[in-house]
């Protein structure tokens, strides 16, 4: 489990550090398919896990990358790439990632981390999204940030408590899905409307 | 709660949302309103005696059901006015809306309400992006963003108390809160503050409290103004009670740092007085009272934040009577701005003149919310400073009045340019005249 973890926690930083949408795209399925393996290895096999497996591999291993996909091969090839990431950005990402050990030793003593090294890496992936969701210009690099985050936090209840009831996991999987889908035809509507994709261009609301 | 049946109400505009999409009429538009209305007048009966009791979840679904009432009503006017608008899909969406907020007012469980709030955030996102303008896309986009990290930041509060808790193997149960009013003590303290300090900063974040409110002007000003009522009026004060829910269900003893209470209080005056700030300079008008909307849950969280039976009740005594005057505030905001084709304030004048009937109501309502007696916020906001002074909360009570007080500047100076002719307009002709 620590080693899905370890990867899941290298595409995190993929996403962070990809220009190209393309790759981002492959990053998010990649989650997607590491959090259904997770899901099948971390609990004894039932019909709930496998349901809820499955339910992981299609919205965040099918569909989020899917619809992302779908769009960007509409845009024009200037509108499938990011902005460089600002160079603070780095220094903040070291930073936040060293923070989390800190996280650990302070949570230690309480024992409520069941898996450490898994718990470094899913609050590491917390971090490098929000990171990402800050540093990151393109509408669907904030979407990839936002499922992130979502991913590193399925990951983190996993070092927490195992699993989260079937319950919240089914409607987080829902919510996450029409939230993406959402955010998807927004992108493709603030593209028509505005022939931009970067968020930096979002000011006429102020004051 | 027994009431979970209230959550049917909004199949049927659901349905005939579906009906729209072949045989759009305006009667169709009525029959909503006509149903919503009873949907209200059904529960209320049905519910008399837990609201009679003042039970909180029982005048969070009357509330909420007759703020719905309302906006279905004006949504008949509002959707003539915008011929744009796809019916089918604008009433698509508010139905779901509608069933979001009835699930954050019945939740009796963290997740559950966690949920609930999310899902409206979702579905009042996609009303915004129905307006279709650029302002709309713009505000969507940083609304369903800004809020979705929010409730990530509280979702992970929720799964530290989880798992701190799961030995009980109770599954969800687990963060009911009558489960959390008994077990929460038996959390590590670091926990406890972790989970108190992202969950009250998660849900403050749907609830609008400073410094987690940047979304809330542009998605209120932007939204369809029956949406816009809906949202001032009841979300946020729902997303507030979940938060107070939570707090009223962790005790902690008084003055704790970080504390429920204390961040509850903390938020509250920065919201008060940021939103009064705000409203001074305000050029639009549904962004004034997305402002006041600040300000007055700002009010509410101080109240809830003083955590006696007495500051909570004034605070849901505040929720309802704000529900009810902004929301109208709201309704007639959106009239207006189609009236004088323009949401700028400064080119909203000379109501009196244009619409006596109209300008009168319209003064009432901006009166009542600016707090002027014997109007019922003013007896509210009254009872929860009685309550501040018997707290000994000083320093609170001095920003809040000075807070109150730039309120009530601002929205009688916006309400006296609504009424009269520009007044900027008449000061160089006066001067002009007198030189004559």
């Amino acid at each position: 489990m620590n080693d899905l973890g370890l990867l899941l926690f290298l595409l995190a930083l993929g996403l962070l550090w990809s220009r190209t949408m393309h790759h981002t795209v492959w990053f998010l399925a990649g989650e997607g398919v590491l959090l259904s393996l997770m899901v099948w290895t971390s609990e004894p096999v039932t019909a709930v896990t496998v349901v809820v497996g499955l339910a992981t591999l299609v919205v965040k291993g099918g569909l989020i990358p899917g619809l992302i996909h779908r769009i960007l091969r509409t845009w024009p090839a200037a509108f499938r790439r990011d902005h460089p990431l600002p160079l603070w950005a780095y220094g903040i990402t070291v930073l936040v990632v060293l923070a989390v050990s800190h996280v650990i030793h302070l949570l230690g003593p309480t024992g409520v981390i069941q898996h450490a090294l898994l718990f470094f890496y899913a609050l590491a992936s917390i971090h490098v999204g929000f990171v990402m969701i800050v540093a990151r210009r393109h509408l669907l690099s904030q979407l990839a940030s936002l499922v992130a985050i979502e991913n590193g936090l399925v990951v983190l209840a996993v070092s927490l408590a195992g699993a989260l009831p079937t319950f919240i996991e089914l409607g987080l999987l829902i919510d996450l899905g029409i939230a993406a889908t959402l955010m998807v035809w927004m992108s493709h509507r603030i593209h028509q409307a505005m022939h931009t994709t970067d968020v930096i261009t979002l000011r006429r609301l102020r004051g | 709660m027994s009431s979970s049946w209230a959550l049917g109400g909004p199949a049927v505009p659901l349905v005939v949302a579906a009906v729209l999409r072949r045989h759009s009429t305006q009667r169709w538009y009525a029959v909503i309103a006509i149903w919503t209305s009873l949907v209200w007048l059904a529960v209320g009966g049905l519910t008399w005696h837990p609201l009679i009791q003042g039970r909180t979840w029982a005048i969070l679904l009357d509330v909420t059901n007759l703020v719905a009432a309302t906006s279905a009503w004006d949504s008949v006017g509002w959707l003539r006015e915008h011929p744009r608008m796809a019916p089918h899909r604008y009433y698509g969406w508010w139905s779901l809306f509608w069933a979001a907020l009835l699930g954050i007012a019945l939740a009796h469980n963290l997740a559950l309400a966690w949920l609930a709030v999310e899902f409206s955030t979702l579905t009042s996102g996609a009303l915004i992006i129905e307006v279709g303008d650029r302002h709309a896309l713009e505000a969507a986009w940083k609304y369903i963003l800004i809020a979705s990290v929010g409730l990530i930041v509280g979702l992970i509060g929720l799964v530290f108390l989880y798992a701190s808790l799961q030995y009980q193997t109770l599954g969800w149960a687990t963060l009911n809160y009558q489960n959390l009013h008994g077990q929460f003590p038996h959390v590590a303290p670091i926990i406890r503050t972790l989970a108190t300090v992202f969950i009250v900063a998660g849900f403050g974040t749907k609830a609008g409290l400073v410094p987690f409110h940047t979304w809330l002007p542009d998605a209120h000003s932007e939204a369809p103004s029956p949406v816009s009522g809906m949202l001032s009026g009841v979300l946020l004060g729902l997303s507030l009670f979940t938060v107070v829910r939570f707090v009223e269900a962790v005790p902690t003893a008084r003055g704790v740092f970080l504390s429920g209470p204390h961040l509850l209080t903390i938020f509250g005056t920065l919201s008060v007085v940021i939103g009064a700030l705000a409203l001074l300079v305000q050029r639009d008008i549904k962004r004034l009272f997305a402002y006041s909307s600040i300000e007055q849950v700002g009010i509410m969280a101080v109240a809830a934040g003083l955590g006696t039976k007495a500051a909570l009740s004034l605070a849901l005594l505040q929720f309802v009577l704000h529900a009810v005057i902004k929301s109208s505030v709201f309704y007639g905001a959106g009239h207006l701005s189609v009236m004088y084709q323009t949401q700028r304030l400064k080119k909203i004048t000379g109501l009196l003149a244009r619409h006596p009937a109209g300008a009168v109501w319209w003064a009432v309502g901006i009166l009542a919310l600016a707090g002027l007696p014997p109007l019922g916020l003013a007896y509210s906001e009254w009872l929860i400073f009685r309550q501040l002074w018997q707290h000994h909360a000083y320093l609170v009570i001095g920003l809040v009045a000075a807070s109150l007080t730039l309120t009530f500047a601002a929205l009688t100076y916006h309400l006296m340019r609504n009424l009269w002719r520009d007044m900027d307009a008449l000061a160089p002709a006066a001067a002009a005249s007198e030189v004559l």
